[in-house]
């Protein structure tokens, strides 16, 4: 992930999406994007396979990891490398 | 096809250029900046797609045959808005045209479902909810050409200078056909359409040194009966709108 939300370099953004009212938010996927405004486009373009009643995205640098030490979010541990926070 | 009435001529103008929209960005779902993005330009072709089709079928009710009219004429008689007869040259112009040509189709949109033909009204919601998309795409990818520097933003600014007078001609008919139109309550009047237009897109394209307000429609060689300037879309545009190499196959 770059990091940067400005420009032209792309950011990860994590996508959470669910069918209807009464279902928990589920995460779907992830996509490369430039900034918030194309990430919503593309989060919902990307991943229209549903009639989604809600679909939220999330900044990939923005989810911090709770016990797990590997996996996409590991440098975003407090003292991670690379980790946005 | 006998000559269409001012109805029928709205109705075909938004189709017809709504399905070469279409083909102009299904030409980017390869080759476009990146992969999420080629996704959303093959959903928003299909989006308008999709819109011509209904469009398309709302001829019926004016006594046309839907599978004439869609696979049976030739480029001359297209009714397509101008900025579209030929490839988008570059990625510029693809950007240019997300706010200009689908911002104005957008606008002729929100004024038909506006009016009193009842398609329309029940119709052109949700396809204006699937434009929100496109208008967010469009607004994102302009600003943020326009304010890159360099040659980005000198194409993205030329190109969408370079469409809109014809656009806005295609917008803003002046000829009686559309006053036909505007006083049987079909449409908006062309100041409203204008403040609409002014509304959708004076912001972006004032990102890059565009004042929508100096923009003068382009109406010289106005093609009354295709409510355009002059030319035609592109033969092979053409062919595939029409759905020539799948002629042999077609089922409807």
């Amino acid at each position: 992930m770059s990091g940067a939300r400005g420009g032209l370099a792309e950011s990860v953004y994590e996508v959470f999406a669910r069918k209807t009212r009464g279902d928990p938010l589920r995460h779907i996927g992830y996509i490369d994007a430039p900034g918030d405004e194309l990430a919503r486009v593309y989060a919902w373009k990307t991943y229209d396979e549903e009639n989604w009643f809600e679909m939220c995205i999330v900044p990939r640098g923005a989810v911090i990891p709770v016990n797990r030490t590997d996996g996409p979010w590991a440098a975003n541990r407090p003292g991670g490398k690379g980790g946005a926070r | 096809m006998s000559r269409p009435a001012p109805l029928a001529r709205h109705i075909l103008s938004l189709a017809d250029t709504k399905r070469l929209l279409g083909i102009r960005y299904s030409d980017w779902i390869l080759g476009s900046p990146s992969i999420e993005t080629g996704i959303a330009a093959s959903s928003m072709a299909q989006d308008e797609w999709g819109h011509a089709r209904l469009l398309y079928s709302m001829l019926k009710r004016l006594g046309f045959d839907p599978f004439e009219v869609e696979h049976d004429r030739p480029a001359e008689r297209y009714y397509s808005a101008p900025a579209l007869d030929r490839p988008f040259a570059d990625w510029a112009d693809f950007v240019a045209a997300t706010v200009v040509v689908d911002g104005a189709l957008a606008v002729a949109l929100e004024s038909f479902g506006g009016g009193n033909f009842a398609l329309a009204r029940s119709r052109v919601p949700k396809m204006l909810a699937e434009e929100e998309y496109h208008r967010q795409f469009g607004a994102a990818w302009f600003t943020r050409l326009a304010g890159s520097g360099g040659e980005g933003a000198a194409r993205v600014r030329a190109a969408a200078r370079g469409m809109l007078p014809s656009t806005l001609a295609w917008l803003l008919p002046d000829d009686d056909l559309y006053g036909t139109l505007v006083a049987e309550g079909a449409v908006w009047p062309g100041a409203r359409v204008r403040e609409a237009c002014a509304a959708r897109m004076g912001a972006t394209l004032a990102a890059a040194d565009v004042d929508l307000a100096e923009i003068e429609p382009a109406r010289e060689g106005w093609d009354r009966e295709r409510r355009r300037g002059p030319g035609a879309p592109a033969e092979e545009a053409v062919e595939r709108a029409r759905g020539d190499r799948n002629r042999a196959l077609f089922v409807e």
